[in-house]
């Protein structure tokens, strides 16, 4: 894809449409329907595999920023980036999120930030990190595919986003080339986050939907964990 | 005329005492205090006299030699730990106390030494400092934490006295928590800082009443069972797994196994008839990192009771109280000799004890029937 200038903005705009209009994945084999058990673990994995991941891509990544976004302590105030999805939420609020809520809001969140780690193929880029950065793209593809069909397979609807919600990166007023390095450092950051509360939505999932587990396997040894 | 003589007399004398007493019991303003460095120098002036008064100084009631008066003022080198005492100078003739010196001796604080963590997630977590070196003055300690801008209140523990609870109001965020602390004391100040996220201070407690037994007729088997920690509040939505070790006593070798659910599992590749040690840690499934070893259980597997024994090896059976202090565990009984050739099912790498166990056994016995 030899993406020009002018044409970068609208072939994203096109692509986090697509993505939005993305059908939902039919679930599951109906026959002797084993409820959504399964493809909730099968998310459930997705989600560690894919923060696992992330892991090295982010190292990478931050150090091709330089520093400080590469050092450890690095703390800055959350200063715009204002319309990526926010991980952080009350307590009390998150207990007593009913299944639907959950899910809606991890589907909504991962179509939002892959949205703009699309948007993150920078031209100074690597192409080593271009790579890693498109491996991650389609396993978070992946997830949300994986979402959708736990969605489906509880019987809701998958979010349908609203006109003029599109997230598409603001081409506006001169953002400096240090502001859309913080940018891309609170993606990579909500984007852990992300993924670590996930795990924890699905686990909360899990024990709602499934009946009594019989011995549990060392399942997540096979992933090098 | 002798009469009024001796009256006055009683009187004037009655009237001095009485100064001299006051003035030596008078309520004194309370003693000056004061907090001085370890190893520095100090002058004691006493109160307002003048450098050329005559004056006596104590220490808790013993009087100091005079060498270590500069005037009326006292000196002291090179202080120690030992200087530190009630200092009074006394009007050398009328004993009449001047001034009152309560004198510390200590050190300013070093950089207190302060860690994080949570034990409870997704309620809080705690903080909690101390100070590398004692400074032997009292100290008084100021925590702040910033989570991004917002200030949290870190509420004091009510036991101890170096530690403070913050409640989360928010999860998953992904901004750092900032912790502060400044120490202070009449010598000095100090303090530090520490940054950390949400998700690396997870550490929860050791799993709690481990238990290990042996399986009847399982001799190589070990059946765990553990609880989750006490303080974890919801196993449910943040699942802990575990990891066991065990050895036998004899060895320095321990066995792993992780576990992803469950609070029990069952060690099938146990040596037959050796005590083992056992020990399991927990970690959130996802964060965070391993909490510390539990407390050990031990256990030894099961083993088959000896068969019917003949009147020959009996005997050992009556003197057992004398030789199992050098047998290995109690629950190994002393075989029938013909039982180790056929080996009965049970594999025992480590024979070395029983021919001992055999030879003091038969030893015993004879001891036995001399003693008869």
């Amino acid at each position: 894809m030899d993406l020009r200038a002018g044409d970068s903005w609208g072939m994203l705009a096109c692509l986090c449409a697509v993505l939005w209009h993305l059908p939902a994945v039919p679930a599951l084999n109906r026959t002797g329907d084993p409820g959504p058990g399964p493809s909730i673990q099968k998310t459930y994995d997705l989600t560690r595999y894919l923060e696992h991941q992330l892991r090295s891509l982010a190292g990478t990544y931050l150090n091709y920023l330089g520093p400080p976004f590469n050092e450890p302590d690095f703390n800055p105030p959350r200063l715009g980036a204002e319309t990526l999805p926010r991980a952080t939420v009350n307590l009390d609020v998150w207990r007593s999120l009913n299944d639907k809520l959950r899910l809606t809001q991890n589907y909504e969140a991962y179509s939002h930030l892959l949205c703009y780690l699309r948007g993150l193929d920078r031209q100074a880029a690597t192409a080593e990190l271009r790579r890693s950065l498109a491996h991650f793209c389609t396993s978070l593809q992946g997830l949300l595919g994986s979402i959708a069909g736990v969605m489906a397979a509880l019987g809701y609807p998958l979010p349908q986003p609203l006109p003029g919600t599109e997230p598409t990166r603001a081409p506006g007023p001169a953002h400096s080339d240090f502001l859309q390095k913080m940018d891309d450092f609170w993606l990579l950051k909500e984007l852990q986050t992300w993924l670590w509360r996930s795990a924890k939505d699905f686990n909360r999932l899990k024990k709602k939907t499934q009946p009594p587990p019989a011995a549990v396997t060392l399942h997540l040894e096979a992933h090098g964990f | 005329m002798a009469a009024p003589v001796p009256w006055a007399c009683c009187a004037v004398l009655a009237a001095a005492t009485a100064v001299v007493y006051a003035q030596r019991h008078s309520p004194q303003e309370a003693p000056h205090v004061q907090y001085e460095r370890l190893g520095s120098d100090v002058t004691l002036p006493c109160g307002t006299a003048n450098w050329d008064a005559a004056v006596t100084w104590r220490v808790n009631g013993t009087d100091l030699a005079p060498d270590l008066l500069n005037g009326s003022q006292l000196v002291l080198h090179g202080l120690e730990l030992g200087h530190s005492g009630l200092y009074a100078c006394f009007h050398r003739d009328s004993w009449h106390l001047r001034h009152q010196v309560l004198l510390h001796v200590g050190l300013p604080p070093r950089e207190p030494v302060l860690s994080c963590r949570s034990n409870t997630y997704p309620k809080g977590f705690y903080c909690s400092w101390h100070l590398p070196t004692p400074t032997y003055i009292p100290n008084t300690f100021n925590v702040t934490v910033l989570h991004g801008s917002k200030i949290m209140v870190c509420e004091k523990d009510p036991a101890l006295k170096n530690r403070c609870h913050i409640r989360y109001m928010h999860l998953f965020s992904t901004i750092k928590y900032k912790v502060s602390i400044s120490v202070s004391n009449a010598l000095g100040h100090n303090a530090t800082a520490i940054t950390f996220d949400e998700f690396t201070i997870v550490k929860p407690d050791p799993p709690e009443n481990v238990v290990a037994r042996p399986v009847p007729n399982n001799p190589r088997r070990l059946e765990v069972t553990w609880q989750t920690p006490s303080t974890w509040p919801d196993p449910e939505s943040f699942p802990l797994k575990f990891f066991l070790r065990y050895r036998p006593l004899i060895l320095d070798q321990w066995q792993h196994v992780e576990l992803s659910d469950g609070t029990a599992h069952t060690i099938t590749d146990a040596y037959a008839g050796k005590e083992y040690i056992i020990q399991v840690a927990a970690k959130d499934n996802e964060i965070g990192t391993w909490s510390d070893w539990s407390v050990a259980a031990h256990a030894t597997p099961w083993t088959e009771e000896p068969r019917h024994l003949t009147t020959e090896a009996q005997a050992p059976e009556t003197t057992t109280s004398t030789t199992s202090s050098l047998a290995p565990p109690p629950t190994t009984k002393i075989c029938d000799p013909g039982e180790l050739g056929s080996g009965g099912g049970t594999l025992t790498p480590f024979s070395i004890g029983v021919p001992v166990t055999l030879a003091l056994a038969a030893a015993a016995a004879t001891a036995n029937s001399l003693l008869i």
